[in-house]
Formats: C-alpha cells, sequence, structure tokens
C-alpha cells in the first residue's frame, strides 16, 4: 500500500513544485549570503549566534534552517499531511479504495508514512542544498561561532568546532526541528482525516504555526504561561547546539511536547476516520 | 396497501444462517440472497432522515433497477452497501456476511458510485493498475483486459485522467468497477452523460456479464433502459422503498400495463399516501 501511495504522491506536481520551491529558496539564499560584503557578519535566531559567512560552509546551511523553520518548512508539512487523505476525498477516490475492503487502518497509516516521509525530506533538502552550496563556496573548514548571549562588551565568547563536529551538530539541528514539524504534521493530517478539502486542512496547519507565532510573549506579554506549550514556537532551540555547553533542557522539553502533540492528533485521526461517512 | 404484496418474498434463509457452518460456506449456499437490508436507516447531520428502513432482498443473477427522484436516498443506501456510510440503525449483508468498513466481502463486489473517481495527474491505465494493487491480491486476478475492453478508451488510456472527458471518465469507472470479476456489480446511474453508442455498449457489456452470472445493482433515472435491461426493480422515495418487485409485475399493477415509466409517475406523483403510510414498515 505505501508503494501505492509513493507512485500517486511521487508524480504528483505538486510534490516535486514543493521540493524545488525549497530547493530554490535555499540556493537564493546562499548566493545572496555570499554577495554580500566578505566581512558581514550573519546573526542567527535569538540566542543569538554570530556566523561570519566567508569562513564557514556552515553558516549557509544554519542560517536556511532558521529562515525556514517558522514558515516555509510548515508550509510544506502542512501541504503534505492535508492534502494526504483530504485530497483523496477531492478527487473522489476515497471511496474507491475503500469500497474494495481496504482496511482503513492500513490505508491511513500509507498515507501518514508517505506524507511524512516527504516532509521529512523537505526538512532535509534545505540544509542538504544550503550546505552544498557552500562547500562548493567556500570549502571544507571550521565553524567558528561567536554566542551573543555569552559575549559581554569586552569578551567575546567564540566556540569553534571542526568540520566533522559542525556537520555533526548541524544533522542533530535538522533531526530537531524535522522532530518539531511534527505537531503541525499531526494536526494538519488530523484534518485532513475529517476535512473533504485539502485547503482547509493545509490552510489548518499553516493557521498553527501563525497561532505559535502570535501567542508569544513577543508580542503579546499577557500570555506567557502558553509560551512553552506552543507547537511551533521552541523549534529554534536547535541554536543551543552552537553554543558551548550545551543547553539542552529547553530542546528536550520541545520535543516530549511535540511527541504529545502528534500522538494526540494522530490518534484522533485514526479514531475519526475508523468512523467516518464517506459521503464525497 | 397491496405494495407490499409485490415485494419479492422469498423464504429468508434462516436455515443458512443456523446452520453451524462456516461464514464461506454459508455465503455460497444456494439461495443464499446476495444482497439483504433489513431496516436501514441513515439519520444525516442536522437530522434529517435519508434512508428511512428499507429492506430489500437480491438474489444471484438478478438484475436490480433502484429508481427514485433526485435526493431519495438511492446514493446513500448503495454507500451503505459498500461500507462507506454507517449506517444509523439497520443490517446489511452481502453474500450472508456482515458488511462493515474494510470488510472482506467487499472484494467480491465491484462498484461506480457518485460519478468516477481517480487520480488526475495519472493515466487511466495506471489509476486501474494502482487501484488493484490497493486491494493486495494477484494481478492475475484482476481481469484487466477484459475491463479494459469493456472501457473502449483505446488510446487515451495512457493519457492523464484530468484530461478526460465526462464519458471517458464514467467509462474509465465502469472498468474499475469490473476489476476482479466482481459477483455482484453496484452502479449508481452508470449511463448519465454517456453517448448513445456507448449506452449500447454499457448495456450489451452488461447483459454479457448477467449471462456469466453477475449479479447487479443499479440505480437509474432512464426507466426505459431499467425496463429494458433490470429483471426487477424498487423504487424509493423520501428514504423508503415504495414498490419493489419483477419488473412486469409492477408496470402491470401501477403502469396499466404499458411501461416502467407510468408506473413509476403513478407511484411518484401519486404517492403522498405511500410514503406516508405508517403501516408500511409494519411488514
Ligand atoms: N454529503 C451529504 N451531506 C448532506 N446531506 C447529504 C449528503 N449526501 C446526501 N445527502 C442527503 O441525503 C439524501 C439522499 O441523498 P442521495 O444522494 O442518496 O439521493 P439520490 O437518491 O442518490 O439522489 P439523485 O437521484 O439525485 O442521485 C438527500 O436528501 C441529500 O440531501
Ligand atoms: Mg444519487
Amino acid at each position: 500500500m505505501i508503494r501505492v501511495e509513493l507512485a500517486k504522491q511521487l508524480t504528483r506536481p505538486r510534490t516535486y513544485l514543493t521540493f524545488l520551491a525549497l530547493t530554490a529558496f535555499a540556493l537564493a539564499l546562499a548566493v545572496a549570503l555570499s554577495a554580500t560584503g566578505p566581512g558581514r557578519v550573519e546573526r542567527v535566531g535569538d540566542i543569538p549566534l554570530l556566523l561570519v559567512p566567508r569562513t564557514s560552509m556552515f553558516t549557509l546551511p544554519l542560517v536556511a534552517l532558521s529562515s525556514t523553520m517558522k514558515f516555509f518548512l510548515p508550509l510544506a508539512v502542512s501541504v503534505f499531511a492535508g492534502e494526504a487523505l483530504a485530497g483523496e476525498a477531492a478527487w473522489g477516490s476515497l471511496r474507491y479504495a475503500l469500497a474494495r475492503g481496504a482496511s482503513r487502518s492500513r490505508f491511513l497509516g500509507s498515507k501518514a508514512a508517505v506524507a511524512a516521509l516527504f516532509s521529512i525530506a523537505a526538512v532535509v533538502l534545505v540544509p542538504v542544498t544550503a550546505a552544498a552550496a557552500g562547500l562548493v563556496a567556500y570549502g571544507w573548514h571550521a565553524l567558528p561561532v561567536a554566542d551573543g548571549s555569552a559575549s559581554t562588551p569586552l569578551r567575546l565568547a567564540l566556540v569553534s568546532f571542526d568540520p566533522g563536529q559542525a556537520l555533526g551538530r548541524l544533522g542533530l539541528a535538522t533531526a530537531y526541528v524535522a522532530a518539531g514539524m511534527s505537531s503541525i504534521f499531526a494536526f494538519a493530517f488530523f484534518l485532513s482525516a475529517v476535512s473533504s478539502r485539502p485547503l482547509v486542512a493545509v490552510a489548518g496547519g499553516v493557521g498553527l504555526t501563525i497561532l505559535s507565532r502570535v501567542l508569544n510573549v513577543d508580542y503579546l506579554p499577557g500570555v506567557a504561561v502558553l509560551n512553552g506549550y506552543m507547537p511551533n514556537n521552541d523549534v529554534d532551540l536547535w541554536q543551543h547546539l552552537f553554543q558551548q555547553p550545551v543547553e539542552s533542557a529547553g530542546m528536550l522539553h520541545f520535543l516530549v511536547l511535540q511527541a504529545v502533540y502528534s500522538a494526540t492528533f494522530l490518534a484522533l485521526a485514526w479514531w475519526w476516520f475508523l468512523r467516518k461517512d464517506v459521503l464525497e | 396497501m397491496a405494495l407490499r404484496n409485490l415485494t419479492v418474498a422469498g423464504p429468508p434463509p434462516l436455515a443458512a444462517v443456523a446452520d453451524h457452518s462456516t461464514r464461506r460456506e454459508v455465503s455460497s449456499a444456494r439461495g443464499a440472497p446476495v444482497v439483504r437490508i433489513e431496516g436501514l436507516v441513515k439519520r444525516l447531520r442536522r437530522g434529517v432522515i435519508a434512508v428511512d428502513g428499507v429492506d430489500l432482498e437480491i438474489r444471484k443473477g438478478e438484475v436490480w433497477g433502484l429508481a427514485g427522484p433526485n435526493g431519495s436516498g438511492k446514493t446513500l443506501t448503495l454507500k451503505m452497501l459498500l461500507g462507506l456510510v454507517r449506517p444509523t440503525a439497520g443490517k446489511v449483508f452481502l453474500f450472508g456476511e456482515p458488511v462493515r468498513p474494510g470488510a472482506r466481502v467487499l472484494g467480491r463486489v465491484g462498484a461506480l458510485v457518485d460519478g468516477p473517481g481517480f487520480v488526475p495527474h495519472l493515466s487511466g491505465l495506471d489509476n486501474l493498475r494502482l487501484a488493484w494493487r490497493l486491494t493486495r491480491r494477484p494481478a492475475d486476478e484482476a481481469g484487466l483486459e477484459p475491463a479494459l475492453d469493456y472501457a473502449a478508451l483505446g488510446e487515451a488510456l495512457h493519457r492523464p485522467y484530468s484530461t478526460y472527458s465526462h464519458g471517458m471518465r464514467y467509462r474509465l469507472g465502469f472498468a474499475q468497477a469490473l476489476l476482479g470479476r466482481p459477483e455482484l456489480l453496484i452502479l449508481d446511474e452508470p449511463v448519465t452523460g454517456l453517448d448513445p453508442l456507448h449506452v449500447r455498449q454499457l448495456r450489451a457489456a452488461l447483459a454479457e456479464l448477467v449471462a456469466r452470472g453477475t449479479t447487479v445493482l443499479m440505480s437509474s433515472h432512464v426507466l426505459g433502459d431499467v425496463q429494458e435491461t433490470c429483471t426487477h426493480v424498487a423504487v424509493m422515495q423520501q428514504g423508503r422503498v415504495v414498490a419493489s418487485g419483477r419488473v412486469p409485475d409492477l408496470v402491470a399493477r401501477f403502469g396499466a400495463g404499458s411501461s416502467l415509466e407510468e408506473a413509476y409517475v403513478e407511484l411518484v406523483a401519486g404517492s403522498g399516501a405511500a410514503a406516508g403510510d405508517p403501516g408500511r414498515s409494519a411488514k
């Protein structure tokens, strides 16, 4: 069943256009960063890390990751998850897939597996493209990172990661971001099981991302208590991986949060889909 | 009311059901109905009762037409037969086995309900292949070639489905229904929008399948067609079966012996009483 689903989705224009757009974005970013002045410092995230583009290939993937994780990647993930079941309902092929006696659980599972695979591929694609561009442009060198939050006006907290180390950290950061998409994935997938309109499910995933952005202390000081529980809020904490020592408590909390969100919404999707009247 | 007397009331196969043989044996027992619907009710959201106590029994080799005004519950009834919609009340059996979502017995049924539905960016052929692979049954059981012959799509078979015309889509839908050489065909208005030549072709295809023992249940608004192709007919109105039985019997009883259409008009136009008859459900 998974192979059938792969055959449907891999040939789909929407799939490769999404991947193409993400690749183009990562490359455009690489070009833009390379074109700026040689000594220019890139500030990544709120922590903040200060990177000098010219000195390492790893600057590009780090900037690419942090500039896509709060909107473009959630959007891509929402597209894959939101289209999964609702897209089939909209085509009218859902009833034929199910009317032949195919197990609904198995069908749901194959949909979730392929959508998840594509979502992970989308997350991985961004830093990989940027890192490849960085390797071509700057070569295999160590990554010097100035930790803005640990620095004082008199002392610059500078850490240097050798290339192998930096690559390992980048891998962990990518895995963290991918895991950080799972709540949005599960929510969009749930909507996809409920609605027969893919746009509703996709918009729901994007909506949850935006909600998570808006219900933020930075904008609304009153909601500080919610801050640790928003599904997409702490997706940027991977930046701690490039500090020394690594501050991991926030990341662990976020990963547990993702697991809870996704287990809840995937279970709801399953529960609903097994009982759903296929009217369309 | 005399309506009830027309219902085909063959003895329910209680003996077979009570028999302690395995399900498979029950379902293949001679005379076991291919379709059996008992007191089927579907209440939709907002309290609309779309199907309101339908009873129907279809035996092997019979060809049933399902007629009735728009919105009378034909499509919903067929969807409940296919395990797509959960009945609010009542039971559905296919080949003696209860139907529920994903029931294995559905593998013996081919359907075209509520229009065809395919993946738009794939070709017709790829769509049929994938649809069959979803059943996880061996490829040689699919009977793809004969199904494709019935669809008569020619070169178009290799074009993306999104480029198909309305009639081509229906023919592909019909081909999909034939995959796996089903013993029961459920067709929901299979001829809507087909050109006369293809209607004739479809009729011939059906006749051929019926000759080979396929049981058919098809809804249609084309009553001339029903009269010609079907052995039996059920007329639905407001979620109920207001008359059912052999086509000639219904024509004789309600159509003054002339046509099924006459009978239908008589039943549906002059049936305020029949639809509201409280005694109807007390079979
Ligand atoms: N998806 C749906 N949402 C809400 N109501 C529905 C839905 N599908 C069907 N209905 C309602 O159920 C009732 C029966 O519909 P159904 O589609 O079974 O009719 P039908 O007999 O097939 O009509 P037609 O001849 O027009 O195809 C109608 O009143 C319709 O409004
Ligand atoms: Mg209908």
